[in-house]
């Protein structure tokens, strides 16, 4: 776990968020970048799964206070948050 | 693990059930009017679980469910009583928990003492379920905020003197750019619309609420801005914990009354009590009431603990919900044709009893949270 890439974890990311969220994501429209919040595909369903999700798959507890605007923006900064806290451990 | 009431919890109930029986009488199913209102403020009501420092009466959530249930086993029409119960949970805990001074302090009183009505306005057209994408909007100009939208269903608002309302003022962070706000009526550019005809709970009137250009100042603002999510998300957990107490008190009566009828009407020569058919009726009557009693006092005890309480509040929900229909469902049959007439008000009690698998969040998104709680 602990030597993960930040491109590991995004390309597990994405992976996931598409067949969770996305219906497998057929038109191939999700990328690292794209904005999660803005256009509703983290609602308060989904965040909370994918939040699981963090905890399940790779150890890393996200307390509420910690779900933001900016950490849940994209694939790109939830792989950062992810590295992070592995990182630290 | 204790079950009883202590003799002052005893002291409480007994006093908001006595209370109930003696509220002003309104037209069978009319819309609660202000002085219903300050009749149950008279007996502590619309202050519960607000500061005693602002005149509340500074109980946990067990102890204002305790006392929402008498109110309704009291005979309290569960319109008013579901009016009252959004006011303090939706509301109330909203202002008490993030309002600054002077704000807090001037509501919170107003709240207590029932001369301020509050109605919670998040719900909108096209964000029910799902509030990633409010079209309600709040920006910053100068130290106020321009509000604008429409929000669709807001319980209490034709007699409302303050919405707690939610709007994005980052639009790019979606549910998690939302905002809280708490708008005086009398603020330019806030609009109540016509009374809406609803199917049960008449006795608490709702109606749209539109902001145009409706210009709130800065002090309004409820909690750090874009916290608005986890400021509704914290009130949703009071209100599904404590609320559906209510239809409890609802439930314990519409049992007591079937009861009653099972034992006084007479077929085929006996008490229709006597045929299993409708024993055992009763007895699950009974069973679906003791049973979601249970957890619902459990949800509450969690938040009086300070533990996690949105998995104990959704399971408590859910079960109040569903006892509270099939209940009602039960009663109309074992009334029979008088289940059907207006004059018992059996049916209305049906028709009270389905919304609740409806508001403060569907029993279907109920299970979500209790399945996403289990890691599925
Ligand atoms: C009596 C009453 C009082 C109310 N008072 C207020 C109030 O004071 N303030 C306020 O803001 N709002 C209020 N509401 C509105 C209420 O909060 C919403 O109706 C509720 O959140 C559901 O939204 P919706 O009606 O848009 O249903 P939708 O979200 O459109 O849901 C329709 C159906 O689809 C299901 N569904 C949706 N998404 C999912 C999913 N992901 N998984 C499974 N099933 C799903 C729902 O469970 C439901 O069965 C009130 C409603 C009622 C009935």
């Amino acid at each position: 776990m602990a030597t993960q890439t930040r491109e590991d974890i995004s390309s597990q990311l994405l992976t996931f968020i598409r067949e969770s969220f996305l219906a497998g994501d057929p038109e191939g429209e999700l990328d690292a970048d794209t904005p999660l919040l803005e256009l509703g595909i983290l609602n308060s369903l989904n965040t909370a799964i994918l939040v699981a999700h963090l905890g399940e798959d790779y150890g890393v507890h996200v307390p509420l206070i910690d779900v933001t605007a900016t950490t849940f923006k994209s694939v790109r900064t939830l792989s950062e948050l992810v590295h992070e806290s592995l990182s630290r451990k | 693990m204790d079950f009883d009431l202590s003799p002052q919890q005893q002291q409480r109930v007994d006093h908001m059930r006595a209370g109930a029986g003696k509220l002003p009488a309104t037209e069978p199913d009319g819309i609660a009017g202000k002085d219903s209102w300050l009749a149950a403020a008279e007996l502590g009501m619309t202050g519960l679980c607000l500061p005693t420092e602002h005149g509340g009466g500074g109980l946990g959530a067990l102890d204002t469910a305790l006392c929402l249930e008498a109110f309704c086993a009291g005979g309290a029409d569960t319109g008013l009583a579901f009016g009252i119960a959004a006011h303090l949970l939706a509301c109330g805990t909203v202002l008490a928990d993030h309002a600054g001074e002077p704000v807090r302090a001037e509501l919170l009183q107003g709240l207590a003492s029932g001369t301020v009505v509050a109605a919670n306005a998040m719900t909108e057209d096209d964000a029910g379920s799902d509030l990633s994408r409010l079209t309600t909007t709040a920006v910053a100009d100068g130290d106020s905020y321009v509000l604008n939208g429409r929000k669709s269903f807001v319980s209490n608002a034709p007699l409302a003197d303050v919405f707690i309302t939610y709007a994005a003022t980052a639009p790019s962070a979606g549910y998690l750019g939302m905002s809280a706000f708490a708008v005086p009526r009398t603020l330019p550019g806030l609009q109540v619309g016509s009374l809406l005809a609803k199917m049960g709970l008449n006795g608490c009137a709702a109606a749209q609420v539109e902001f145009t250009d409706c210009k709130v100042p800065g002090r309004y603002l409820l909690g750090p801005e874009n916290q608005g999510n986890s400021v509704f998300q914290r009130s949703m957990t009071w209100e599904r914990a404590c609320l559906p107490a209510i239809y409890l008190g609802a439930m314990e009566g519409q049992l007591a009354q079937c009861v009653d009828h099972a034992r006084s009407r007479k077929q085929f020569g006996r008490s229709i009590g006597n045929f299993q058919a409708i024993s055992h009726r009763l007895a699950t009557m009974k069973l679906r009431l003791e049973t979601s009693r249970l957890l619902l006092y459990r949800a509450c005890w969690y938040l009086d603990q300070g533990r996690p309480a949105v998995e104990a509040a959704a399971l408590a929900k859910t079960a109040v919900a569903e006892a509270a229909v099939a209940n009602a469902l039960d009663a109309v049959q074992v009334f029979g044709a008088r289940g059907c007439l207006a004059a018992d008000g059996i049916g209305q009690q049906l028709q009270n009893a389905i919304p609740l698998n409806i508001f403060s969040g569907t029993t279907e998104m109920q299970r979500e949270v209790v399945a996403k709680s289990m890691g599925l």
